[in-house]
């Protein structure tokens, strides 16, 4: 029989957890003194203990931990997995931190599919110190595996990340020992493959998977797939079969409400949306998704419902949104109350406060008078906004950048909105579905023939700037087709193609006169700014890998944002 | 359930409670190991006349833990669509490694040599805490049971994998083996009869739950086997 003695010993070799920092979250003394003492027995001499969400951010902040067991149920105040959320987001966390999420049973939230932020292992109470050690060990060879894998994955380097995993799965095959982590592997490369934007490589990994066992993250990813290449109907059935299947898989709610919203059903959208939130309440996005179907769809009551709990859970969580002031300041003028739609108006700026914010209040608040009749007081917020719009240069995402020039055409606005919506036809000349939805706003506003012109000349304005820069380019005159690609950008920020090509030539230079740490960067800074505008593009991934490629050591640095495994 | 609100508000109720329960449950065992840990024969505070007291106690604790995790199981519907399954890839070996790591202490309190035959790199779709639930209360019953050893073991048996507790005791009784026959069918479990019928129940909705291309597991009983004493025999696909 093995003693603890020597039970500790033989695991301490592979691992040593003696070295390490720990923190134990747990409301209950008496659990958190168990803890200690099991961690004493390995070895640990760092131990930190808090008993609430908030003091456990205290310590998080101040001290980088190797390891953290934290309770789910803390009582009041934040939860363990917003404890997670905020650790991770904040990046306080290492990427080999181990996080342990203990609950006294089996939780619904490991299930759940796409909760942005898994822990690394869930533990069910009791703990004794063999479960704990075990365990322990257990992730942290899990977490040596897929370090490579991970630390490409923060790099957005995805071509190189399914490489590895590719990799990985061999080596199981060769071993004759089944792999453990196959399936892992495997979904891991599905996600890479999806963030590539290569659906078709997505879904090969997805079947390998199902033609072993029926995984419902799987069949919702086909279901993902299906969806974004427009077959929404088959979607729509892959989502309501995982449902099916297990109803607590709640990433198929959401998935199904968007399917319904792009087939135009708006009543079943929000149906769906009030099941999932119904299961699983306690998720920011999910609010402020039901929210808005709520009030597109005219129905007051429950958008405020939603609107009120998403703020309400975005009290103690680090995932907060201005859409659910915003959009409960709807929802006010939509039942007569300018009055409290402004106090809440305030309040998102204090609590929110960025250009972007203030730009969007006000917006808002020009649609709350407009709605209630006063036209008065509409028409001075659109001149606060025109006023706001030539002090910056800046301007918001697409969606409110037509948000804000429907507004303005509607409380008697001219020059404003044409210049808006202008820049979101120059940012977007190759997008046709955009193109019509801003012809109708001038439609609206009865500018029919002259909307077209404008359409048209921004169109060319755009195609004539990329064009210049990509002869450049092709003629060898690689130095001026950098600088100009310069000036487009500043000119047209958000333009995908100029992006796109950008980078392209940057890329271009470097591979012909070598590698440069200036340029890279700045290629880089052009791609992820594209990911953020546009994620999962094929030649994003392309661009990626070309420059991971000339970097000397073969690897992006410093990563870009925190990622993983079990993001 | 928890569709209703009414339901979902008594739910909320009920996991909490069960929350504090476990935190208590967790207390009492991890002090009751740490105690025996202390007072086993060879440690300097070894303790005679305490030691199998301890155990005793560690033993009941357990079993409060095992029924109160299935209780709240059943609370959730186990083998419904409404019980939140979540099947992984689990390596066999590991598991064998962690449900001994959760009995070492009791099992050596009470002398009992335990064995493990796991199929090395074997690996198999199944939930993983539901059915290391389900082995540690097998477990546990079978100390009770055995007269010096129990065997677990792991392997792939005609595309199954069957996970069997055996012990050398005097077997199960009648009554619990004509039980173990019917617990596949339905809730045929007359759980008045005896106190193995909820662990017992439990186990076949844990077994029912794991299914793949049409098979589902299973749950038996039966006397005999390498160590002629009861054997617990779960089977999943």
């Amino acid at each position: 029989m093995i003693t603890r003695e020597q039970a500790v010993a033989s695991t301490l070799k592979d691992v040593s957890w003696a070295d390490k920092n720990y923190l134990i979250v747990d409301d209950f003394v008496g659990v958190r003194q168990l803890l200690r003492e099991s961690l004493r027995n390995l070895g640990a001499r760092n131990i930190d203990q808090a008993s609430s969400g908030g003091e456990a951010m205290n310590l998080l902040g101040r001290i980088r931990y190797d390891v953290v067991l934290c309770d789910y149920n803390l009582g009041e105040g934040k939860n363990g997995q917003q404890v997670l959320e905020e650790a991770r987001q904040r990046n306080l966390l290492n990427p080999s931190s181990v996080w342990m999420m203990v609950s006294a049973e089996k939780s619904t939230e490991s299930v759940m599919g796409a909760a942005e932020h898994q822990p690394d292992a869930y533990l069910i109470k009791p703990i004794t110190e063999g479960v704990l050690l075990t365990r322990l060990n257990r992730v942290w060879h899990k977490k040596q595996l897929f370090r490579p894998i991970d630390q490409a994955y923060g790099e957005k380097d995805y071509l190189r990340a399914a490489r590895l995993c590719d990799e990985e799965i061999a080596r199981g095959l060769e071993n004759e020992r089944a792999n453990v982590h196959r399936i892992d592997l495997l979904r891991m490369k599905a996600r890479l493959m999806e963030k590539s934007g290569q659906p078709v490589k997505a879904r090969e990994a997805y079947d390998e998977v199902l033609a072993e066992r029926e995984y419902q993250w799987a069949r919702a990813g086909l279901a993902k797939i299906r969806m974004a290449n427009g077959e929404l109907e088959q979607a729509r059935q892959l989502f309501q079969g995982v449902i099916a299947e297990n109803r607590y898989y709640i990433d198929a709610y959401d998935q199904l409400a968007l399917a319904y919203q792009q087939m135009g059903q708006l009543d079943e959208a929000c149906s769906v949306l009030e099941r999932a939130a119904r299961l699983s309440p306690n998720s920011v996005p999910r609010q402020r998704h039901f929210g808005q179907v709520c009030l597109k769809l005219g129905n007051v009551g429950m958008a405020e419902k939603a609107f009120r709990k998403c703020i309400a859970i975005g009290e103690y969580s680090y995932v907060k949104t201005a859409d659910a002031y915003l959009g409960l300041a709807r929802v006010c003028g939509m039942k007569n109350d300018p009055k409290e739609a402004l106090l809440l108006l305030g309040h998102v700026q204090r609590e929110f406060p960025t250009d972007d914010v203030r730009l969007r209040a006000k917006i808002t608040e020009g649609m709350v008078y407009h709605e209630t009749g006063d036209y008065r007081r509409a028409r001075k917020a659109g001149d606060e906004l025109e006023e706001m719009l030539t002090v910056s240069p800046q301007r918001p995402d697409t969606a409110t950048c037509l948000e804000m020039a429907t507004l303005l055409f509607a409380v008697g606005v001219k020059d404003a909105p044409v210049e808006l919506l202008c820049y979101v036809i120059r940012n977007n000349h190759d997008s046709l579905l955009l193109q019509d939805e801003v012809q109708q706003i001038f439609d609206k506003a009865r500018m029919s023939e002259e909307g077209a012109l404008y359409i048209r000349a921004s169109k060319k304005e755009a195609a004539d700037m990329m064009n210049q820069g990509v002869l450049l380019w092709k003629t060898g005159k690689l130095d001026e087709a950098i600088a100009w690609m310069r000036n487009a950008r500043a000119a047209l920020p958000n333009n995908l193609r100029i992006l796109f090509n950008a980078a392209q030539i940057l890329i271009t230079a470097m591979q012909q006169n070598g590698y440069q740490i200036m340029l890279a960067d700045e290629a880089i800074e052009v791609l992820l700014h594209v990911d953020r505008l546009q994620p999962g593009q094929q030649r994003f991934a392309q661009l990626m890998e070309q420059l991971a490629l000339l970097a000397p050591d073969g690897s992006l640095s410093p990563p870009a944002e925190p990622a993983g495994a079990n993001e | 359930m928890d569709d209703k609100p009414h339901a979902h508000d008594l739910f909320v109720f009920l996991a909490s409670t069960a929350h504090d329960m476990k935190n208590s449950i967790s207390v009492v065992s991890g002090t009751l190991e740490r105690l025996l840990a202390d007072a086993a024969p060879g440690a300097p505070l070894h303790d005679s006349a305490a030691y199998p007291q301890m155990a005793q106690m560690l033993y009941q604790t357990r079993r409060l833990n095992d029924n109160l995790m299935q209780l709240l199981a059943l609370y959730k519907e186990v083998g419904t669509p409404a019980y939140p399954l979540d099947i992984a890839l689990a390596d066999v070996a590991q598991l064998g490694a962690q449900v001994a790591a959760s009995n070492r202490i009791l099992l050596e309190a009470r002398e009992i040599a335990f064995d493990i035959d796991a199929a090395p790199g074997l690996c198999w779709h199944l939930d993983e805490d539901l059915v290391i639930g389900v082995v540690n209360h097998a477990i546990n019953n079978a100390t009770r049971y055995t007269r010096d050893r129990i065997r677990l073991s792991m392997m792939a048996v005609d595309g199954m994998l069957e996970i069997c507790v055996e012990d050398n005791g005097d077997g199960f009784p009648p009554a619990l083996l004509a039980a173990g026959a019917v617990a596949g069918r339905a809730r045929a479990v007359d759980f008045g009869a005896n106190s193995a019928g909820l662990g017992l129940f439990f186990a076949t909705e844990v077994a029912k739950m794991h299914t793949h291309r049409g098979a589902a597991g299973t749950v038996r009983l039966e006397n005999g086997g390498p160590l002629n004493g009861g054997r617990f025999i779960l089977r999943l696909p």
